[in-house]
């Protein structure tokens, strides 16, 4: 049987992968917004696991209010990669350093 | 599993947000003014009712639960709201000329507002981890889109950009966290939470959970080590959204605080301690010595936010009820100083202009001695000066501190409240001590002008009768 | 014994697919393996009984906002060239945090050892007896109405937002004034013209 921990451990490595993305891409927006992506999943696989071995169908419904609101989120998230894009010629986000100190 | 029909009556705030959400943005499709006067009044009239259905629905009537249980009804809820309608109808009245000389008034600004708003609400009165997460997505979300705002800025875009990739994953950490917590006590309900924490039961991994969380509301709150999107928001984002960002979000961030990490794991206090004092002392050193080295105002108030908020963590540091109130109270004090320092700068500027260096700030008591009373006013509460609001909250929070037995903390905190005031009166010598060739006279309209001269009141007022705010606050948490 | 094997070979190419996003040269690669990740995880989630949502994963992430991701990828030009710049020089790092969690994490996830009895019959009759479908349906539009609405907030608000920062109405474009579409009359459209028979001159 597959147990608990397998499904923690998987979504502490997917979880760690999404982090790291955020470390490794710092110059491109959109794989930034990906890696968030990666994040969220992992969030949904520990409520999914938990739901299953708890019985419990409440983690079930956060992860479907995680869905939509995921979805919300990157729409925004895309619009402001569009306005950024629009206004700079690029997604490259090493180069937002317009404002320092 | 049981269903029992909500009183959807104790919602009273949140829908009547909700749907003025809706008519604000119907309206304003009709309306066909250049100011969206429509929106701008309909807005503030909604903020207004606000406040009164929130004390009225919520205050003096006790601790009611309803939507089983994932809606809380307590006088804590009431004070939050109501601070925080309040703060939101100060600084939409700053924004309205400021937007309207940057070409940039457009209704959506005031909807934005409200959704914003209404995501405040709903942190405030949350009862499970669910309602917390879409509160704070409904407060965020709109918060991303008000920073980018001026689409045709780049620094804004920027800005926003920074703004939504730490704020989303800070909202995943939170999400992990959250999810840990689900796991260790088989709830999303905050008081059966506290009953597994109580217990001890699955300990190791609610303190996990609880670490996610903690790590994710400090990105929201912008305490350091998790600070490094505020000055480039603040400074990015149009003045206006400044001034809303700044004011009323603090207030809900510390109701997002207060109502997972205090009701849901304070039984775990004394693990999150060490760490809460981490993040205080942290804001407090970095808000402070960077702020000192700031030419551009915008840039100071975002470093001297942070310093205040490592000041409003050493109230919930202290891990009492008194503790708890003093945050409460400095935070809604801090909301009305921040709104009033933005808008200063709103005053200031005019079309095609930005008053946010500190150099701008020069001859101001020339040009128009009212303001700078007032601004001496801001800064000297922002310092904690006796006889304005910002004393009162730092002695609360420190009183906390040494009742429960912190004192090296308490005296820390002194040391860089004292750092502190050497940034806030560099401009009031500006103000003061430094003269103008040919002083400018200022243009804002009557309503901001208004605005600054009623924040400065109540400045003063609070200042010199805090005793009603503080006692509200203490009943707030039963005392 | 099979069950588990089928769920190594799918974590597996879940985590392969991840990898390849935050590491793909090329962004609509990322996304693409992002598409691979979210099919993976729908199929691991069908095998933890959740069906409902596996599909949903499928149908809002893969059909809607995958696309959105690829349209938006494919509508900048982005350069490629230079958004590579600093990878190899954050990877050491990068990979060094990771590896912290990821080590971190399992230490705690271990030792806890979770201990989920207490709970679980107080709930709910295990999740497999019924319909997964019915018992979301059941839940969502009573128990979770508060947080239904505020999803509609949500979707309001993506959508206003979305529309606010991006729609811009240039001149010289060409649009389509339904409102006038529909109200014109006859004699906008139709003009009578009189004119003489042509003359047969050829022959």
């Amino acid at each position: 049987m597959i147990e608990l921990s397998d499904y923690l451990v998987l979504s502490a490595l997917l979880f760690s992968i999404g982090m790291a993305g955020i470390f490794l891409n710092r110059k491109n927006a959109i794989v930034l917004l990906m890696s968030i992506e990666l994040i969220l999943l992992a969030v949904n696989f520990n409520f999914i696991a938990f739901s299953h071995f708890l019985g419990d169908i409440h983690g079930q419904v956060f992860v479907f209010f995680i869905l939509t609101v995921a979805a919300a989120e990157s729409a925004i998230g895309l619009a402001i990669l569009v306005v950024l894009f629009r206004n700079r010629g690029t997604i490259n986000v090493g180069d937002l350093d317009t404002m320092r100190g | 599993m049981t269903f029992e029909m909500p009183q959807f009556a104790l919602a009273a705030p949140e829908i009547w947000l909700g749907v003025m959400a809706c008519v604000v943005l119907v309206a304003d499709l009709f309306d066909r003014s250049k100011d969206s006067r429509i929106a701008f009044f309909l807005t503030q009239f909604t903020f207004v009712v606000a406040i009164w259905l929130a004390l009225s629905t919520h205050w003096g009537e006790g601790v009611q639960h309803t939507f089983n249980g994932m809606y809380i009804s307590d006088n804590l809820a009431g004070l939050l709201k109501a601070s925080m309608a309040a703060l939101a109808a100060l600084t939409v009245g700053y924004s309205r000329d400021y937007l309207l000389q940057r070409d940039l008034l457009k209704g959506e600004f005031f909807l934005l507002a409200l959704i914003a708003l209404l995501g405040m609400f709903v942190m405030a009165s949350a009862a499970s981890m669910l309602i917390l997460y879409m509160g704070l997505e409904l407060l965020s979300l709109s918060l991303y889109a008000m920073v980018a705002f001026d689409r045709d800025s780049r620094v804004g875009s920027e800005a926003a950009m920074k703004y939504f990739v730490l704020g989303a994953l800070s909202s995943g950490m939170l999400l992990y966290g959250m999810s840990m917590i689900y796991g260790a006590s088989g709830s999303l309900i905050i008081t059966e939470i506290a009953a597994t924490a109580a217990s001890g039961q699955n300990g190791l991994l609610l303190a996990f959970g609880m670490t996610f969380v903690l790590v994710g509301v400090a990105f929201k709150f912008g305490a350091v080590p998790f600070h490094m999107w505020v000055p480039d928001v603040y400074q990015g984002a149009p003045t206006a959204v400044s001034a809303f960002l700044g004011s009323a979000p603090k207030i809900a961030a510390l109701a997002l605080f207060l109502r997972l990490l205090v009701e849901g794991l304070g039984d775990l206090h004394a693990q999150w301690q060490l760490m809460a004092i981490i993040l205080a002392v942290g804001s407090l050193a970095v808000g402070n010595l960077f702020a000192l080295m700031q030419t551009n105002l915008k840039r100071m108030f975002a470093y001297s936010t942070i310093s205040h908020i490592g000041f409003l963590f050493l109230g919930l540091i202290a891990g009492t009820d008194e503790g708890y109130a003093a945050a409460l109270f400095y935070a809604i004090s801090y909301g009305i100083m921040s709104a009033g320092g933005f808008g200063m700068i709103i005053l200031l500027s005019r079309r095609g202009f930005e008053a946010d260096m500190i150099d701008d700030m020069r001859g101001l008591n020339d040009r128009h001695s009212g303001f700078a009373l007032v601004m001496l006013l801001l800064m000297f509460s922002m310092t904690g000066i006796p006889g304005t609001v910002g004393f009162y909250a730092k002695w609360m929070v420190l009183q906390a501190l040494v009742e429960a037995g912190l004192v090296w903390l308490a005296v820390l905190a002194v040391v860089f409240a004292v750092i502190g005031a050497f940034y806030y009166l560099r401009v009031l010598k500006s103000v003061y001590f430094e003269r103008l060739e040919d002083p400018m006279p200022i243009e804002a309209a009557m309503g901001t002008r208004a605005a600054m001269m009623g924040t400065g009141g109540v400045v003063l007022l609070l200042g010199l009768f805090p005793g009603a705010l503080i006692a509200v606050c203490r009943a707030a948490f039963g005392l | 014994m099979i069950e588990k094997v089928i769920f190594y070979v799918f974590a597996g190419i879940l985590l392969a697919a991840a990898l390849l996003v935050i590491t793909a040269r090329n962004p609509v690669h990322s996304a693409l393996s992002l598409v691979l990740v979210f099919f993976t995880s729908a199929a691991l989630w069908l095998m933890a009984e959740a069906e409902f949502l596996g599909i949903a994963l499928i149908l809002v992430y893969v059909g809607a906002v995958m696309v959105l991701f690829l349209f938006v990828v494919m509508m900048l030009d982005i350069n490629i060239a230079v958004m590579r710049e600093g990878f190899s020089r954050y990877l050491p790092l990068g990979a060094l945090v990771a590896v912290i969690m990821v080590l971190q994490m399992l230490l705690v996830i271990g030792a806890a050892g979770v201990d989920l009895s207490g709970f679980a019959e107080a709930t709910n009759p295990a999740l497999s007896e019924t319909n997964n479908i019915r018992m979301l349906g059941n839940v969502l539009y009573t128990v979770y109405v508060y947080p239904f609405e505020l999803a509609a907030m949500v979707l309001l608000l993506a959508i206003i937002a979305a529309i606010m920062l991006t729609l811009r109405r240039r001149g010289g474009t060409r649009h389509q004034d339904i409102n006038k579409q529909v109200r014109t009359t006859k004699a906008e459209r139709l003009r009578m013209v009189r004119m003489a028979s042509e003359q047969k001159n050829e022959q």
